[in-house]
């Protein structure tokens, strides 16, 4: 037992390409469902054409969220992990509350944000799609946009890393572009695979929308650009609030936000070198 | 009888049932597969929770495909009403029907999976198939920590409102509530996170050779035999929906997405 | 097998400096600790001052990169031998080595203050918690359930194995924490403040426990901001002061110099005696006088009422009970207080104790509100609290929960105690909030965040907010928990000053020594009614 070593072993690149590469066809997977459901999107809607297209959606976003998880957790510090049920919860809790309340909003992606603003975009995809797979055991109709919530992660991710958090008011304007992704992302889902969407506030909307002509899916994907990106605008500023109220040596725990300089003010003083 | 049943036999089963359910896209089947759903249910004795669940979420979303099929529904030839733009149509009502069906049967299966799995016995079973730790602790944590952190909350509110806190009617009083209730629960679960990871650390959570489990979980020869014709039938389902919908695919123009239907 | 045996170990540890990412200044300076197989040694320093930054090192818990820049030097003897590969060196720089704290524990476990955060918090039971680290080092199911049997005899835990672990006690919790500890076989143990906030039930059995592992072998490091009976039992003390070390050798040397007072360190005289192994039971060479408090008290205070004196907070019958949530249910067997008087004149201050569990906490949410009794009446400043919000009633009465962390939200400290305070005060606020500061001693810290604060720090502050409204009734849960001398003496200073100025005063406290030394009268709430102690 003594003879055992007290130290890590350098990190196995073997392992680490491995992990790359799961991360990688995760969002291969991912890109190509999508890319596929615009192609072949039924024009006539009427006849349970929707099947192949909701089978697609369904195993392509799922198997993509699956991969991404396999692929980053691992990686992650376990500083991350841990944080990462206190963030579902905050998740699951508000988007319940909100999907009652009627709003045309879902507030459901603020832990999301959070993990990715600490602990960059890897950590904030994994977030998304595993807060989609945990609350499908409460809701599952929230399981076929784990796409779409990670990626809502990652790109929360990608602006900390290139500042958007350093100034206050940029939080929500990066919000609004990553809701406007996230929305035409997940839009094929809602359209395929429950034909329509889950709350009052945005059903009316879409059929606003169809009312007009549109097809399901440029109806929802209409409805989803008006809903997502101002719930995203919300979603960053309220994560920038949290984050900006944590103090200091909590934040600095967090690699990613001592590399990037993340947080505006928040530099370590001179003499920590 | 659940707790015989080695939780990825549940799952394996869930989702190859989902699978064909989607693949058959007949509301003959999702009728058959909500109505097995809630038999099963009713078999574990967990029906009144599992409906009551289910029911909350499959009710407003009933609502809203009425709302955006029954009403508005441009495909629709037959006209059985219109007032002004809304026209409620056969095809309409058939498609909402169509939909609220399988979402239903969707939602009752994974309902009654969930609420039959002992979560312990799920992470154990996710361990012996070498999935990494962190996905069984995070799916574990979660659900124990919701309850927690529905209690810190309370206490919370209640430190809050003996520091003189009034939360009055108006919607800027509650939001403004709410912000200050936020800010001490995120910083508390932040910090307790931060420490629990040091624990988890010394505790060998990194530790990247093999591992085992104090849970016991149930196996058999007979669930692994099941598990396997479960994902081929679900395969063949999904395979023979393809293959029949080919010559019938249609590789629409991709402007038709942006511009909608001319 | 892990558990039977554990090889004699010897920890040296030189820290040259340790500061946090993100810190202007280093936490830890000039430290070395010595820990030896079968001794005891007292690591003592009030509230910040960098203990606990020393054990979570010592116990790998801090690594120098992930959590700050640590220099200086870890080294580990099994047997007589040096484990690993020689001492770990650390210079600060990127190529220092990388601790592996799951390997490090097998030879030192730490167990920290607060032992909840010790568990996984993913595992239902007890066994299952225990079982945690075995299952991550592969440990085969027939070897794990051998030692997870064997180390619950040891922390005696036996009966508790398929109990959740969130409905221990806190003494139940402390010896599950240890015993996660111990299940790696660890020859060091370090033991982070291992007594606070228990009754004495769950002191003795957490001593009774630590005096087993010193017969074992175990070289044992607890870190302490009392100078209590199981510090004194120590070979040998280290005091730490602002991160420096301010004096090092056998407690009675240390006890006779003037360091301690001026570290912060809580003096109490011995109330527990535990003999070690080979030594007899240290006579308390210095019994620390009782600190008398004159006050100008209320003569009658007993009988108030009867010379005119409305009482400040007034308790009449009031019962309640958790039984049901809808008003008529909670029956009168399920009542947790069944009839409760009290009376409480201006300026006088009252203590109550009582066992866990007997409703003391309880008693406190009843006087603003935040529970609503099924019988009887509680007046404040002589009108009834009946149907009054609790944030209404927060402008008379004054409550100070046990957790700092719940009640503090705001940014900085300053702004902490503003919060609330313009429409009472209006203009004079800013002041006000000033004054209340200075009176708890944080009138320094304005713009630090509150939870940047050390404990200590953090519970004054939150006695800062609710002194900062002047309330005619102060409520205090557990107010001496996790102050350090310093922070005792600015406790009992406001509260002096409080009653003073003529509010009434009621405390939950566990710490005797406290409430017998400042309260005028001290209650015991026991069978759901209050009786004099």
């Amino acid at each position: 037992m003594s003879q055992q070593s007290l130290t890590l072993p350098p990190t196995d690149r073997k392992a680490v390409r491995r992990r790359r590469l799961l991360e990688l066809l995760g969002a291969v997977a991912i890109a190509a469902t999508f890319i596929f459901l615009v192609l072949t999107q039924p024009a006539d809607i009427a006849g349970g054409l929707g099947s192949v297209s909701s089978l697609v959606a369904l195993g392509g976003f799922l198997l993509g969220a699956l991969l991404l998880i396999v692929g980053v957790l691992p990686t992650l510090p376990t500083s991350t992990v841990v944080l990462i049920p206190v963030a579902l919860v905050l998740n699951i809790v508000l988007g319940q509350l909100m999907g009652t309340s009627g709003l045309p909003f879902y507030l459901d992606s603020i832990g999301t944000v959070l993990i990715a603003v600490l602990a960059g975009p890897a950590a904030g995809a994994a977030t998304g799609a595993l807060s989609s797979i945990v609350w499908s055991f409460f809701n599952p109709t929230v399981l076929p946009f784990a796409a779409g919530a990670a990626l809502i992660g990652f790109l929360a991710g990608v602006a900390a890393r290139y500042g958007l958090f350093r100034r206050f008011y940029l939080a929500p304007v990066a919000g609004f572009a990553t809701g406007i992704i996230a929305g035409v992302v997940s839009a094929p889902i809602a359209a395929f695979v429950f034909g329509g969407t889950s709350g009052a506030g945005t059903g009316a909307i879409v059929s606003a929308f169809r009312a007009m002509g549109d097809t399901l899916l440029a109806a929802i994907t209409k409805q989803a650009l008006i809903s997502d990106p101002m719930d995203k605008a919300i979603v960053f500023a309220i994560a920038a609030m949290l984050v900006y109220a944590l103090p200091r040596r909590t934040t600095f725990q967090f690699p990613f936000v001592r590399r990037f300089r993340v947080l505006a003010g928040k530099e370590p003083a001179a003499r920590n070198s | 009888m659940a707790a015989r049943l080695n939780p990825l036999t549940a799952m394996t089963a869930a989702a190859a049932v989902l699978a064909i359910t989607t693949a058959a896209s007949s509301w003959a089947v999702s009728l058959t597969v909500a109505v097995g759903a809630v038999l099963l249910s009713a078999a574990a004795g967990i029906v009144r929770r599992v409906l009551l669940a289910a029911a909350t979420i499959v009710v407003p979303f009933w609502l809203s495909l009425l709302v955006i099929h029954g009403l508005f529904f441009p495909e629709g030839r037959t006209v059985l009403a219109s007032w002004g733009p809304a026209r409620v149509t056969a095809e309409g009502l058939t498609f909402a029907l169509e939909m609220g069906l399988r979402t239903a049967a969707f939602v009752l299966v994974l309902m009654v999976f969930s609420f039959s799995v002992r979560i312990p016995e799920l992470v154990a079973a996710l361990v012996a198939r070498r999935v990494p730790p962190q996905v069984g602790y995070v799916l574990a944590s979660t659900l124990l920590l919701a309850p927690l952190v529905a209690a810190r909350l309370g206490t919370v509110r209640q430190a809050q409102e003996s520091r003189g806190l009034v939360v009055g009617r108006g919607i800027g009083s509650r939001v403004a509530a709410i912000r200050l209730q936020m800010v001490p629960l995120v910083l508390g679960l932040v910090h307790d996170a931060g420490i629990r990871a040091q624990s988890l650390d010394a505790r060998g959570f990194r530790s990247t050779g093999p591992r085992t489990s104090y849970t016991e979980v149930h196996d058999s020869a007979a669930q692994a035999t099941f598990r396997v014709f479960a994902i081929l039938l679900a395969l063949t389902a999904v395979g023979w929906r393809i293959v029949e919908s080919l010559p019938a695919g249609s590789l629409s123009a991709f402007s038709q997405f942006v511009g909608g239907p001319g | 097998m892990i558990a039977d045996r554990t090889a004699a170990t010897t920890l040296l540890a030189s820290v040259a400096s340790f500061s946090y990412h993100g810190d202007p200044g280093p936490a830890l300076r000039g430290v070395e600790v010595v820990a030896s197989p079968g001794t005891l040694t007292a690591v003592l320093g009030g509230s910040g001052s960098g203990k606990s930054t020393l054990g979570r090192i010592l116990g790998a818990w801090l690594l120098g990169g992930r959590d700050g820049t640590l220099v200086g030097s870890l080294q580990l003897e099994v047997a007589g031998h040096p484990a690993g590969s020689g001492p770990l060196r650390f210079a600060g720089a990127q190529d220092d080595p990388r601790i592996d704290p799951g390997a490090w524990a097998r030879h030192v476990g730490y167990v920290p203050q607060d032992a909840a955060s010790m568990l996984s918090a993913v595992r239902g039971t007890v066994e299952e918690e225990l079982a945690f680290s075995l299952e991550n080092r592969g440990v085969p199911r027939g070897e794990m359930v051998q030692t997870v049997a064997d180390i619950a005899r040891r922390t005696g835990l036996d009966g508790f194995l398929h109990r959740d672990p969130a409905t221990l006690s806190g003494g139940e919790l402390r010896r599950l924490a240890v015993g996660c500890a111990v299940v790696d076989g660890p020859g060091v143990l370090i033991l982070d403040e291992p007594l606070e906030s228990l009754d004495q039930a769950g002191i003795r059995t957490i001593v009774e426990l630590v005096r087993s592992e010193l017969a074992r072998g175990t070289a044992i490091v607890v870190l302490s901001q009392h100078a209590d009976a199981l510090t004194r039992a120590a070979e040998r003390w280290l005091v730490l002061k602002d991160g420096q070390e301010t004096a090092a050798g056998p407690p009675a040397r240390i006890l006779q110099g003037g360091v301690l007072a001026e570290s912060g360190v809580v003096v109490a005289s011995p109330e527990v005696i535990i003999p070690s192994a080979n030594r007899k039971p240290e006579v308390d060479p210095m019994p620390a006088p009782p600190p008398v408090l004159t006050l100008p008290v209320v003569e009658a205070a007993a009988g108030a009422t009867a010379i005119g004196t409305k009482p400040a907070l007034e308790l009449a019958g009031v019962a309640f009970g958790f039984g049901g949530r809808s008003r008529s249910s909670p029956t009168e067997d399920s009542l947790l207080l069944e009839d409760v008087d009290l009376q409480v004149v201006p300026g006088e201050i009252v203590a109550i104790t009582g066992p866990n569990g007997a409703g003391k906490s309880t008693l406190l949410r009843l006087l603003n509100g935040l529970h609503r009794p099924f019988r009887g009446d509680v007046r404040v400043a002589d009108e009834s609290i009946a149907g009054v919000p609790t944030g209404l009633v927060a402008r008379r009465l004054g409550l100070l929960f046990q957790r700092p962390h719940d009640q503090l939200f705001e940014r900085s400290v300053l702004r902490e105690v503003l919060f609330g305070l313009h429409p009472i005060f209006g203009t004079a606020a800013a002041e006000r909030a000033k004054a209340a500061l200075a009176a708890v001693g944080l009138g320094d810290s304005g713009h630090a965040h509150p939870h940047e604060l050390p404990a200590s720090g953090q519970r004054l502050l939150a006695l800062a907010t609710v002194l900062a409204r002047e309330p005619s009734v102060l409520a205090l849960d557990e107010p001496t928990v996790a102050l350090d001398a310093h922070g005792l003496e600015r406790l009992t200073a406001a509260v002096s000053a409080a009653a003073g100025r003529g509010a009434a005063v009621v405390m939950v406290t566990h710490d005797l020594r406290f409430a017998a030394a400042h309260a005028h009268r001290l209650l015991r709430l026991e069978g759901g009614r209050l009786r004099q102690f």
